[in-house]
């Protein structure tokens, strides 16, 4: 049977609880597509419910629901699955069982949330601010998991007097530093006016790039597994323009 | 803001400095800009491959010193620049806050003399530090035959310094770089050595605030550009980390970029450098002594790596039963990484672990195999020829995969099947 629900982390205790005795068990947040003949089974979020289940999770890991949060950040699109198998070998194990990698559906699910923690790190590195005339910063991207709220503390750290905003493109969603709070919000299309040396910055930068390269040494394909070429529309010099030819 | 053509020069001059590494600073944001972070951050990568991290780059590279291998030497006919402290620290702090570097790595040629040219140094990072308020990562390279204080001082400001070893003994420095020696390079290394440990003493008890390079110190070396082999060059890097305390060092295959008859016409290659780091590797991370991997007259084998080459020597101690033996056997076993290792050990104390637990565990077993048993059972080739063979086939075949990352033809590697892969 597959049971969708609301793609939260309540939702999928709820739709965990229906589903645990079903060995045939599919869980989904979005629209999938069923085999032949399949009714799905929406499972309604149930608030008190999933409070009951997530406190009897807990006692066996105080950690499960940080882990729970990360597999529902993935990009995978089965993870949902990912998550319903992890927990049913912590239900069954009543403890503990990350460290137990020869268990399948214990490995998948850390693969999962190491992708999700990859990329958080990577993200430190291939954020790019541009400057606005006001003096804030903006950074749009596209990551493939839902994480742009997660990049805040590191960018709240080592900019404190920066109002920015990572801005989500694909999600349509972006985490704003306003200077003082930081908060999530849903953002479309943001109108950006840059700062009069924003263009001259991003040539120098460019420059740079170009400069310190060793064009004899090339490795394409050792760059672009280091940093995958999806990334690249956002970074400004992997760009080039015509004054850099 | 500094010109594109005095960027382009400077930073020219300073790419082929190795080290990019931004790790091992916990510096905090104090005001201002910036901090460290510990496991060091990427912020790109170049078309070679590399990575940019830090903002390498030159504050002159004129220079009074006439290095046979260096491209800014005295006599070179080479485009000269000099960057003023202010062109740099703007250059850092503007890149910074778009979120381009995780610092900078600031390095020069000597130019008017030594002290005067550390002076410099110090004063852009000094004023990064202290009137643009930045906390990010800087590595500062030392000059030798500074004086004393001015590197002490220098210190107190950045989270790296580093003083090239450049050529492994005295006598090719002498030959080389004659304006350098061995002591110039390896006094003011231990002097700072020294002065972080009294440094982090005091800071313990309370008695000094501040930091002290929170990340040590690194070298780099040249390899190929002059006759020293492998052992003697390892030798000195085990003795550069056990008794200097440095954090890594960097090797750099010789490019003859520069003709000089006292110069090789060749380049010491890729592969050369690459075992060098795999050997490296071993002494840092597991647990392994230079005597064990090459004898100090040697170079590392090439169609091996040191690894499975000391395994082949050391048959009787294989094969290792992998639900039992101790972590630092298995660090020993070709095949099996750090993070493998550590993988085995946890995933151990839950179940007894078959060869098939170990492919779903992704631990690569193409060289394991030889090396290990699964609860008692052994998957790998019956004798120490066999072995050999294969070990040697599976480089190649990565080799031939990896061709463009060694940037060779794969000639060499096709003669040592014919040797090795009698199967």
């Amino acid at each position: 049977m597959v049971y969708i629900f609301d793609g939260t982390k309540s939702g999928f205790l709820t739709a965990f609880l229906v589903a645990y005795a079903d060995p045939e068990a599919v869980l989904a947040s979005e629209k999938i597509q069923l085999p032949l003949g399949q009714t799905p089974v929406f499972v309604a979020t149930d608030e008190a419910r999933a409070e009951k289940a997530k406190n009897r999770l807990l006692a066996f890991d105080r950690d499960c629901m940080r882990d729970l949060d990360t597999l529902l950040r993935s990009g995978m699109e089965n993870r949902e699955q990912i998550a319903l198998g992890y927990f049913r070998v912590l239900a069954r194990e009543k403890r503990p069982v990350s460290k137990r990698l020869a268990e399948r559906e214990v490995f998948e699910a850390v693969e999962c949330m190491k992708k999700v923690g990859h990329e958080i790190h990577k993200f430190h590195g291939f954020i790019r601010f541009m400057e606005t005339a006001s003096g804030a910063l903006y950074a749009p991207f596209a990551p493939d998991n839902d994480i742009c709220d997660l990049l805040l503390p590191h960018f709240r750290a080592r900019l404190p007097q920066f109002p920015f905003v990572l801005h989500d493109i694909k999600r349509k969603k972006a985490a704003v530093y306003d200077g003082q709070n930081s908060f999530v919000a849903p953002l479309e299309r943001a109108e950006i006016l840059l700062s009069a040396n924003e263009t001259g910055w991003q040539a120098l930068w460019k420059r740079y790039y170009r400069a310190v390269n060793i064009p004899s040494r090339e490795r394409l394909k050792q760059m672009k597994g280091y940093m995958p070429v999806r990334y690249w529309k956002f970074l400004p010099e992997t760009q080039t323009s015509a004054e850099d030819l | 803001m500094i010109t594109e053509e005095k960027l382009k020069i400077l930073t020219e001059s300073a790419k082929y400095d190795v080290s990019c590494s931004s790790s091992g600073s916990g510096r905090k944001n104090a005001g201002g800009m910036g901090n460290g972070y510990v496991a060091g951050c990427c912020h790109s990568f170049t078309p070679d491959g590399r990575c940019v991290s830090l903002l390498k780059i030159l504050l002159s590279n004129d220079c009074i010193y006439n290095c046979k291998y260096c491209p800014n030497r005295l006599d070179a006919d080479v485009p000269r620049a000099t960057a003023t402290p202010e062109e740099i620290c703007e250059l850092t702090i503007d890149f910074y806050k778009r979120n381009y570097i995780e610092g900078l790595f600031l390095s020069s040629a000597v130019y008017k003399n030594p002290d005067y040219t550390m002076e410099r140094l110090l004063l852009v990072v000094k004023k990064l530090r202290t009137e643009y308020r930045f906390h990010g990562y800087i590595h500062l390279k030392g000059i030798p035959r500074a004086d004393e204080k001015l590197t002490e001082e220098a210190a107190r400001y950045v989270d790296r310094m580093s003083y090239n070893i450049e050529l492994p003994s005295e006598q090719s420095l002498k030959l080389l770089a004659p304006q350098k020696s061995k002591e110039s390079l390896l006094l003011p290394m231990k002097k700072l050595t020294e002065q972080s440990e009294a440094f982090r003493e005091e800071k313990k008890k309370g008695l000094v605030k501040g930091y002290f390079l929170p990340a040590g110190q690194t070298t780099q070396m040249i390899v190929g550009a002059s006759p020293e082999r492998d052992g003697q060059i390892l030798r000195l890097t085990q003795a550069l980390y056990r008794k200097n305390g440095l954090k890594r060092v960097y090797y750099s295959s010789y490019v003859p970029v520069v003709k000089d008859k006292l110069l090789p016409e060749v380049g010491a290659g890729q592969l050369r450098e690459h075992r060098l780091y795999q050997a490296d590797w071993l002494l840092r991370f597991y647990g392994f002594s230079v005597e064990e991997i090459v004898d100090e007259g040697e170079d590392l084998a090439m169609e091996l790596d040191p690894k499975c080459a000391w395994a082949l020597r050391n048959m009787h101690l294989f094969p290792v039963e992998i639900n039992r033996a101790p972590l630092e056997v298995l660090l020993r076993v070709p095949g099996i990484g750090a993070k493998n290792a550590y993988k085995i050990m946890e995933a151990r104390k839950y179940t007894k672990l078959s060869f098939e637990d170990l492919t779903k565990m992704r631990v690569a077993l193409k060289r394991a195999k030889h090396f290990i048993t699964c609860n008692g059972k052994f998957f790998g080739a019956k004798n120490e020829y066999a072995v050999r063979g294969l070990l040697a086939q599976a480089e190649t075949q990565e080799s031939a995969e990896q061709l463009d990352l060694f940037g060779m033809l794969s000639t060499p590697q096709n003669a040592l099947i014919a040797l090795h892969g009698q199967l």
